[in-house]
């Protein structure tokens, strides 16, 4: 149960980033490969200033505003110097690296001693007097475990509704058409590259947060951390389609999260049955391969099948 | 009042792809005018169109409209002026955004855009009614994603956004080329009582000799990046598409006879 409660929370913290990644993917239609520097520069901003002794949530707050300033940056790389979008992406990625190293000033920053935003959790547990263990659908649970979990579940469900609001406003409609059809939105008056670049902003932004939280959640930042979270937040996304379909923004939204809790889930599944932890980006990779093409290749499938039939 | 002075383009200039799109353009319009504009394939009709959108700056000349000289302004600052309606009925809206969605982002052309809910309360109503004038019965789908509309309502709610704030000119680049002929008279319908309505000063790019003779009180036609014809009042009143069509039978002959004294110069000097 531990196990599962942990995979939860991380693929709760995770959707976060996988919300980023819709925004950039789907939305933008961007390949947005600045995930990969921005959540690790998000978890460096925040453990410097959580060692410094800073408040949690100014931490990732902080957070937030690092990597939206990286994902503007591509975006401004982009529109522009008009750059192609994925070298932007990297461009800013591998600078990243470098930057992310001098905030942390070592490729690895330990949160041990740390207030995090799971010391509030376990604290806001003991004000409604839980402590130790506590027993859930039979099974014997930390209470500082679940604590965070709900902590977490909180904080996802906040964001997504800010999320959802967001795209509704005057701004959020103007990018999301942005990405829909820029011919038409700069035809309404709308300048595509202000858009393209305050969207990939909110995009990275969120993605730096998802870092923050995973900094504060496994106790450390590290400077390898955000290798293969790009992919990883396609998987998530995809899933989440799978799942819900892309009917309304906010079914999207719900998928997301849903798709990339189901995804850790599946994951600890597989390691726990003995999958090699090396092969997870492979099987990763191969997974996000598959359901790209995948569709695709059934449609042509059943378009031969009638030919098949008069032969 | 759109007044163009001597615009020229030339695309691809310098490569065996150079075409000289616009030569030289003068010409304006006042306030609450409907022009039609004819041409043959590369005359140029759909450049001049998008030279007042600014889809691209022009190489020379000067553009006002409105009493504002917009030769450098961009095309999304333009539009604050500017209501467009393109060929494609798929290039006027979000497909993948409502009906609603879509109205809305047109009811704030060329202004701000904050964190004001886009589809706020009341605008619904207001929405209803207006939409409900293009009797397609899409005032009870408001919800629906545009993509799951025909062509035709497309281009008639494309119509509606393009005119929604009131526009200093608009702009209508062959809008039903692309339509069954029952949908494109249809949103010709709706175009003209729009433009009548609103009074609107508007110019539009058509294949349609009858479209074109038919619709507007003045007309220019085009050839090669000119205007080589320019009628309107009464004499726009009498036209017939008969006429356009010898117009169009004598620019072709003017240029037969081109080719022929390019011979025989060629024959005398080469």
């Amino acid at each position: 149960m531990t196990l599962v409660i942990g995979a939860l929370t991380i693929g709760l913290i995770l959707s976060v980033l996988a919300l980023g990644v819709y925004i950039s993917f789907r939305i933008f239609d961007f390949p947005d490969i600045t995930a990969e520097g921005s959540i690790t520069l998000g978890a460096a901003v925040a453990a410097i200033l959580l060692v410094a002794g800073m408040n949690p949530f100014v931490a990732t707050t902080a957070a937030f505003c690092a990597g939206m300033a990286a994902g503007s940056l591509t975006g401004v790389l982009h529109t522009k110097f008009k750059i192609n979008g994925l070298l932007s992406g990297i461009l800013v990625m591998t600078a990243l690296y470098s930057v992310n190293l001098h905030v942390m000033g070592k490729s690895n920053v330990p949160l041990l001693s740390a207030t995090t935003f799971g010391n509030y959790a376990e604290d806001a547990a003991r004000a409604l007097g839980m402590t130790g263990s506590m027993r859930l659908l039979g099974w014997e649970v930390s209470v500082r475990d679940v604590s965070i979990l709900v902590a977490v579940f909180g904080a996802i469900v906040m964001t997504s509704v800010l999320l959802d609001r967001f795209f509704r406003t005057h701004l959020g409609t103007a990018m999301r058409a942005t990405g829909d059809n820029p011919q038409m939105i700069r035809a309404l008056g709308v300048d595509v590259g202000v858009m393209m670049i305050l969207g990939l902003g909110v995009s990275n932004g969120l993605i730096a947060v998802a870092g923050a939280l995973l900094a504060q959640y496994q106790g450390f930042a590290d400077v390898q951390m955000g290798i293969g979270m790009l992919v990883w937040g396609l998987a998530s996304v995809i899933i989440g389609e799978a799942l819900v379909g892309v009917r309304s923004l906010g079914l999207s939204i719900v998928g997301t999260i849903m798709g990339s809790v189901l995804f850790r889930l599946l994951v600890a599944m597989a390691l726990r049955w003995g999958l090699d932890p090396n092969d997870l980006k492979l099987i990763t990779a191969i997974f996000v391969f598959g359901a790209l093409v995948l569709p695709a290749l059934l449609a042509k499938l059943r378009w031969r099948k009638p030919q098949v039939a008069h032969a | 009042m759109l007044e163009l002075r001597d615009i020229s383009k030339t695309f691809n200039p310098g490569t065996i792809n150079e075409v000289r799109s616009l030569r030289q353009v003068s010409f304006s319009i006042e306030d609450g005018s409907f022009v039609t504009v004819i041409g043959t394939n590369g005359s140029g009709k759909s450049t001049l169109l998008n030279a007042v959108a600014g889809t691209f700056f022009v190489d020379s000349g000067s553009i006002r409209l409105g009493g504002r000289d917009v030769t450098r302004w961009p095309e999304h600052r333009r539009a604050a002026l500017i209501g467009r309606v393109f060929q494609n009925p798929f290039s006027g809206t979000a497909p993948s955004m409502s009906i609603a969605e879509n109205l809305a982002l047109a009811a704030r052309r060329g202004r701000s855009r904050g964190f004001g809910p886009a589809l706020g309360a009341g605008w619904m109503r207001e929405l209803h009614d207006r939409v409900r004038v293009l009797h397609m019965g899409l005032e009870n789908r408001l919800e629906n994603a545009i993509g799951t509309l025909s062509g035709g309502e497309r281009q008639a709610l494309t119509l509606l956004m393009a005119t929604w704030l009131r526009p200093e000119i608009l702009l209508l680049d062959e809008h039903t080329a692309a339509l069954d002929p029952k949908s494109g008279d249809k949103v010709i319908r709706v175009s003209e009582d729009i433009i009548a309505r609103d009074k609107l000063t508007a110019l539009m790019v058509t294949h349609s000799m009858s479209q074109a003779a038919t619709l507007g009180d003045r007309l220019i036609m085009m050839h090669r990046g000119r205007i080589i014809y320019d009628v309107r009042g009464a004499e726009k009143q009498r036209l017939r598409p008969a006429d356009l069509l010898a117009r169009f039978e004598e620019v072709r002959r003017g240029e037969q006879l081109d080719e022929t004294a390019a011979d025989m110069l060629k024959r005398a000097y080469v």
